[in-house]
């Protein structure tokens, strides 16, 4: 039976995956950790609120935000979340070293296709829904983990407060094959501010060796003043010239996507950390020697064996159980990338339930 | 997160080294495999590799 393919003509000899975003999350619907964090600063590099979205930074800033999932969205685009950067605490005088961006890391095995490293490399096209209070020039970079090339364009905040659709097209990379595993092999970055140890100079707009001053030349500081807001959404990132139009996914299909990084067993708007509902919790049996078994297999394979938080049935204390009623020190062994083998509960009891949350993290 | 401790855990089965109970400057207490994928694992050996930060072994 013959195949007829359906997409862009442009495309039509190049390998694209059903999924042509490579971004994942970019319509910033899912939010398993929390829907809003305060006090974002300095030592907080991390994921904290929208999946597969980190925040980078760097040097001793005093900078602060609220980093939150914003139901702010532009009008009549079909999407219904945004990730928001909301500066709480100014810093107006930037030291030389300090840094914050945004970014997301994809793995290699899922990249193969764009040929990177080779005479038919492809360009890579990404666009995206930016609304920020501070007017001005904006950095947006890819960076190849595995072999240290980078290469960073421009945008322009020409309204302050005003959705605008932004199109960046980055020329192919013929130098630097990526990874064929599940580490980091590419990565897309939005600059916040900068200072000048990497934003002086020329902007790298061709892709060569990483240099670290002109990383993010030309960056305004987002953190100047507590008046300032940065929203985005509709992030996608696709092979080719052209940006099409962003491919909304199904919801159970894009949690699945962001589960095999990070998940838990928190109900749908309960916050890890912070929610106390009994609902958040599994049961187990404990076995004769008071240990217990992990409710396997994962929801979804994960990338990588993932690091494990346990906390007791109805509270926020880390690293127990609750242990027929008692709460009680417990390590997660034997973690792989499906499953744990046991959990190793001191003075567990046996035949008791064991009572508790879990998140797995197995992110890039 | 920073970094708080990192304590040596034995699996009670085989008594073996199998994974590491690490605390967070937050409190927060995680176990991460001993893998070179899972990203905590290579932020702990960065961190052990710095003078004065000593990774607790209780033994098995």
């Amino acid at each position: 039976m013959a195949i007829t393919r359906i997409g862009n003509p442009a495309l039509a000899n190049v390998r694209e995956p059903n999924f042509r975003n490579i971004i994942i999350n970019g319509d910033m619907s899912q939010a398993q950790r929390a829907t809003s964090v305060t006090g974002i600063g300095n030592g907080n590099a991390g994921y904290h609120t929208c999946d597969r979205w980190k925040l980078h930074e760097g040097g001793a800033t005093a900078a602060e935000f609220t980093q939150s999932q914003s139901t702010d969205v532009p009008t009549g685009q079909g999407f219904a979340k945004s990730f928001k950067m909301d500066c709480t605490t100014a810093d107006t005088s930037l030291a030389a070293d300090e840094i914050m961006n945004i970014y997301q890391r994809f793995e290699g095995q899922n990249l193969q296709y764009l040929k990177k490293g080779t005479s038919n490399a492809e360009s890579l096209t990404l666009s995206f829904w930016v609304k920020a209070t501070k007017t001005g020039t904006y950095v947006t970079n890819l960076y190849d983990n595995d072999n240290n090339r980078a290469i960073g364009k421009t945008y322009t905040i020409s309204s302050s407060d005003t959705w605008e659709k932004k199109t960046i097209t980055f020329a192919a990379d013929t130098s630097g094959v990526l990874g064929n595993d599940n580490a980091s092999s590419l990565e897309v970055y939005f600059q916040l501010f900068a200072g000048s140890n990497q934003n002086t100079g020329s902007l790298q707009t061709s892709w060569g060796t990483y240099v670290a001053a002109q990383w993010a030349s030309g960056q305004v500081n987002v953190a100047d003043s507590t008046s300032n807001n940065w929203l985005i959404t509709g992030v996608q990132l696709e092979v080719g010239t052209t940006a099409s139009d962003f491919q909304f996914l199904p919801h159970d299909i894009n949690k699945k996507r962001c589960e095999r990084y990070y998940q838990n067993s928190f109900d749908v708007g309960n916050i890890p950390g912070t929610s106390t509902d009994n609902d958040d919790a599994e049961l187990t049996t404990s076995w004769t020697d008071g240990n217990a078994p992990f409710p396997n297999p994962y929801r979804t394979e994960m990338r990588a064996p993932p690091s494990v938080i346990l906390r007791p049935r109805g509270s926020t204390t880390t690293g127990q159980v609750n242990n027929g009623a008692t709460n009680r020190s417990t390590s997660a062994d034997q973690i792989s990338n499906k499953g744990i083998g046991y959990l190793n509960v001191s003075s567990g009891t046996g035949g008791q339930f064991n009572a508790f949350t879990y998140e797995l993290n197995s992110e890039l | 997160m920073n970094i708080e401790t990192v304590e040596k855990i034995y699996d009670i089965y085989t008594n073996t080294f199998s994974v590491y109970k690490l605390t967070y400057a937050n409190g927060i207490i995680c176990n991460v495999p001993l893998n070179e994928e899972n990203t905590d694992y290579q932020a702990i050996q960065e961190w052990a590799a710095i003078d004065g930060n000593n990774i607790i072994d209780p033994g098995a």
